[in-house]
């Protein structure tokens, strides 16, 4: 199959890029691109430490054929966050609520956890189990993670 | 810019947050996978496709163009074929006799990752298949009729008093057989790992691990290299467990060996799969329990015997099933104490180090067995560990007096206050069929030892070092140089506060770099609950060498030889001041580096025979207690943990808020171990060997935590810390089958605890009676 080309907003940035269809975004996203932020923790959508949004969905990219993601789908990683002042609240939280230990689900348990917040920055602790469910930590048990989510809320700017 | 971390005033006991947060929440971290390597290959094990059996050749497909890849073959092994890990029973590449399913039969490296996998595709192996042994119910049922086929891979027995005296004095004798199954570490960072040559000829290896000195020097005998050629580094790493403790040395052995052949860097990173399949697991167990009982409870003798299913090699399995006998019958008073502990042989990946190494499996048979014991004299379960815990001035089954830094029984007490146990317990359902939801409280209490066993930590003299250097341009500081690594478990972050607190410098001025074998000297490997406890006391006396040689320095050069103290970053000399930095800053100008560095001893009367087993078992033990709550579904069996009442007596907490993190994550991993992780063996195979069929706790599995600490520090040690990694590991199984017996009036005597297996119990139940 011959190569196709896509452009997209990566973190803010345009980027074109050609590959294979099929392809997975996961490898396009971290060996073309180069954001190894992202991680691979299984390869088959069950751990979420791959997790990036496109137009602010989360999706496991290690399951998405990078040809299917459309012309001018923003993607956002965990590399991105930092840019935004909601990014940056998360992340305050996570590292004050010592929500990371290895560090190896943390940019794909981040992804969620920005995802749920953009769209409900109120979230009960129901929304947060849900929005976190797909996603496996080994090291934390989850309670400082959700304690994360809980300070970023409450931080979390709104206009 | 970016996340800040926030450092509280002190450094020692204070809630400081992870040194290593800022970068692992921006994706800047960077682990074995994410280095790019130019030239890089990629290697792939090319495995047995039956677990027994002796092979006969192995053929290649000519057709292939072989010219691509490399290929490494047992006669291209440098130096021995055998795997140095521990005992030689297990060779690098198998030759003659296959013991695993997946053994590796040869090696291949390609350019790229399709390619060396297309290569390892085109070996035929030809096999002559022989029966094998796979579960634990077979070694038990060989092992019962005293079947001499059983291939024991190791033993070991410690006794005290007169045990047939001990059952002669009792009242009643009970009995108990208590099953564990396997558990896989499940790192969410797979094995990965990188050689390349150096141009001394020798190899640079680095990944993801636990502990640089065990691939140097253990790779020495496979490569032919003396040790000073072989460089081990950390590089970040996603999580361990003690999955990347021993293993490590076979996966970078692969690395090294193919890039010694192909003359190119190699990296091998796992796929999930291959991940779960190929390396180790925890032991699965067996343990049977006999004790005499009087009437009033009294403990008068206690006969254990705890078998571990090991794997088809040895490797570690010795030194887990030392660590298993000494807490076989640990934690509660009596005089005659037998306890015999065996390795056997199956056909499946050598079983090996996983958080608590050995303890979790001896500590759910032993207080599953107390609460048994408690019932068999009528004794509530907390009156009987009450009567019958350890304390202050007690003696261990292995003989060890135990003098100070004891937390028992406080942290019984804790709890059971705490979670109102006693009132719970009356609410308990008991299986009645009134009752909408079963309800019930369980208990375990338990100890832990710190360190390694015995003397080891007196034998082995762990180094730690701290060096004054330029850490940052124009920013002078100390660096900390120890082998132990961060695998997620924030070691460093201690490290770094137990460092400023002993130079007494700001946190900010102290910075501990991923262990490299060049760099660093043997602290020894991180395991064992021993990096708090022993390597910062390295480190700790490290620092007090470096201030004092600072101190000098700054009275000689700057105060003409008056008494000067370094205190809270500052010099301080009667009345005057100037800046650590500034003084550091002419210290490095005028001698450049210094390092200092401290051994770690331990007190000179404690004594331990490592052949009877016997006498202080451990430099110190850690206390821990346990209430679970359960709620059990009596239509369906659904069992969900409500809540985990816990208290931990670690000695001093550096770090209250890591202490915390590492008894959330420990206990949240026995959830796994007791309700979830379930792991057979079908055809030779894991049956879960995906993430899909391999169950671990996600976020709305996890119960309210109520996680306490009390300290009683370790004196001896500056500043005072005993171990924490392991020990959430060891009590909440146990605790929760008690409380599941209270919810339903059914005894568990297997883990992991299905709703099937719940059905079973109570058909059983109801049929009989
Ligand atoms: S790597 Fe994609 S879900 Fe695990
Ligand atoms: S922090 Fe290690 S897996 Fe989540």
């Amino acid at each position: 199959m011959s190569n196709v080309k896509r452009t997209w907003n990566v973190n803010g940035e345009e980027k074109t890029l050609e590959f294979p269809p099929l392809r997975r975004l996961l490898d396009v996203i971290r060996e073309d691109m180069r954001f190894t932020g992202c991680k691979e923790g299984c390869g088959e959508g069950e751990c979420g430490a791959c997790t990036v949004l496109l137009d602010g969905v989360p999706v496991t990219s290690c399951l998405v054929a990078a040809g299917q993601v459309p012309d001018g789908t923003q993607i956002l990683t965990v590399e991105g966050l930092e840019k935004t002042e909601q990014g940056r609240v998360l992340q305050e939280a996570y590292v004050s609520a010592g929500a990371s230990q290895c560090g190896f689900c943390i940019p794909g348990m981040l992804m969620a956890s920005f995802a749920l917040l953009s769209k409900n920055s109120r979230p009960t602790e129901e929304d947060i189990l849900d929005a976190h469910g797909g996603n496996i930590c080994r090291c934390t048990g989850y309670v400082k993670i959700i304690e994360a989510v809980r300070l970023a809320a409450q931080n979390w700017p709104r206009k | 810019m970016g996340p800040k971390r926030k450092i509280k005033s002190g450094h020692v006991g204070a809630d400081s947050t992870r040194v290593d947060a800022p970068d692992k929440v921006r994706g800047r971290a960077v682990y074995t996978d994410d280095i790019d390597v130019p030239g890089c290959w990629y290697g792939k094990v090319v495995r047995s496709p039956v677990a027994h059996g002796r092979l006969r050749s192995l053929k290649r497909d000519e057709e292939f163009d072989w010219s691509r890849v490399s290929v490494v073959l047992p006669d291209d092994i440098p130096g021995k074929n055998i795997a140095d890990l521990f005992i030689h029973d297990m060779p690098f590449i198998a030759h003659d006799e296959i013991n695993y399913l997946g053994e590796p039969l040869a090696l291949v490296a390609a350019p790229d990752r399709e390619l060396a996998e297309e290569a390892a595709r085109h070996f035929h192996p030809d096999i002559e298949e022989l029966p094998g042994i796979f579960h634990m119910e077979e070694i038990v049922d060989l092992y019962k009729k005293q079947d001499s086929s059983l291939h024991s891979l190791g033993e070991q027995t410690t006794v005290k008093g007169d045990i047939e005296k001990g059952f002669s004095e009792a009242d009643m004798i009970v009995t108990g057989e208590y099953w564990a199954g396997y558990q896989e570490q499940l790192y969410i960072e797979p094995q990965a790992m990188i050689a390349e040559m150096t141009d001394d000829g020798g190899v640079f290896i680095r990944g993801s691990l636990q502990c640089p000195y065990f691939i140097n020097p253990e790779l020495c005998l496979t490569l032919n290299l003396p040790p000073e050629k072989i460089r081990v580094k950390q590089e970040m790493t996603g999580g361990a467990f003690g999955g990347k403790e021993e293993y490590p040395t076979l996966i970078a052995g692969y690395c090294a060996l193919l890039a010694m052949k192909s003359r190119h860097p190699v990296k091998i990173v796992f796929d999930r799969n291959e991940d779960i399949l190929f390396t180790t697991k925890r032991h699965p167990s067996w343990g049977r329990l006999k004790t005499g009982l009087k009437k009033d409870g009294t403990i008068t003798a206690i006969h254990a015997e705890l078998l571990l299913n090991g794997g088809a090699y040895t490797t570690i399995s010795r030194v887990v099933l030392a660590r298993g006998i000494l807490h076989a019958a640990m934690g509660y008073r009596c005089d005659n104490v037998f306890v015999d502990g065996r390795i056997f042989k199956t056909h499946t990946f050598p079983c090996g180090a996983f958080r608590g190494f050995g303890a979790p499996q001896a500590t759910w048979a032993f207080e599953s067995h107390i609460e048994e014991l408690a019932k068999a004299c009528g004794m509530l379960p907390q009156e009987f560990r009450r009567k019958n815990c350890l304390v202050q001035g007690d003696v261990t089954p292995t003989g060890m007096v135990l003098k100070d830094s004891v937390g028992s029984p406080a942290v019984l007490d804790q709890v059971l206050d705490r979670s109102d146990f006693a009132k719970k317990l009356k609410q308990s359902s008991r299986g009645n069929p009134k009752h909408k939801k079963w309800y019930g409280i369980g208990l375990a209490f338990f100890a832990h030892g710190s360190g390694f066993t015995g003397d080891g930590e007196a034998r082995f003299k762990a180094k730690g070092a701290v060096e004054l250097d330029w850490i940052e341009p124009n920013h002078p500081g100390v660096n900390i140089r120890i082998s132990s690594t961060e695998m997620g478990q924030g070691a460093f972050t201690i490290m770094d506060q137990i460092a400023a607190d002993a130079i007494s410098i700001p946190l900010d001025d102290v910075r501990c770099p991923l262990p490299d074998t060049s760099l660093c000297p043997n602290s020894g490997p991180t395991v064992a609950s021993r990096t708090t406890m022993v390597v910062g006391h390295t480190v700790h006396g490290a620092g007090l060498k470096l201030k004092a040689a600072l101190e000098e320095f700054a009275s000689k050069e700057v105060f003409e030889g008056r008494p000067v103290v370094l205190e809270n970053g500052r010099f301080v000399c009667s009345g005057e001041a100037l800046p650590f930095r500034q003084i550091a800053a002419s210290y490095l100008d005028k001698h450049g580096r210094l390092r200092t560095e401290h051994q770690f001893t331990l007190p000179p009367d404690l004594k331990w025979d490592q052949s009877t087993f016997k006498g202080d078992a451990y430099p110190a033990f850690s206390w821990g207690c346990n209430a679970a709550e359960v709620e059990v579904d009596p239509l369906t069996f659904e069992i969900r943990l409500k809540k985990v009442t816990a208290c931990f007596d670690v000695g001093r907490m550096i770090n209250p808020l890591n202490c915390k993190a590492q008894a959330e994550g420990g206990l949240v991993q026995t959830i796994g171990y007791a309700l979830m992780e379930k792991m057979g063996i079908r055809n030779g195979k894991y049956d879960a060997d995906r993430m899909q069929t391999y169950i671990v706790p996600t976020m709305p599995d996890i119960p309210e935590f109520d996680i306490t600490f009390v300290e009683y520090p370790y004196e001896f040690s500056p500043p005072g810390a005993k171990g924490i990694g392991e020990m959430p590991m060891d009590g909440l199984a146990p605790a929760i089958a008690n409380a599941i017996e209270n919810a339903t009036g059914l005894r568990c005597n297997r883990i992991p605890i299905m709703p099937e297996d719940l059905f079973t119990l109570h058909r059983a139940k109801h049929q009989n009676g």
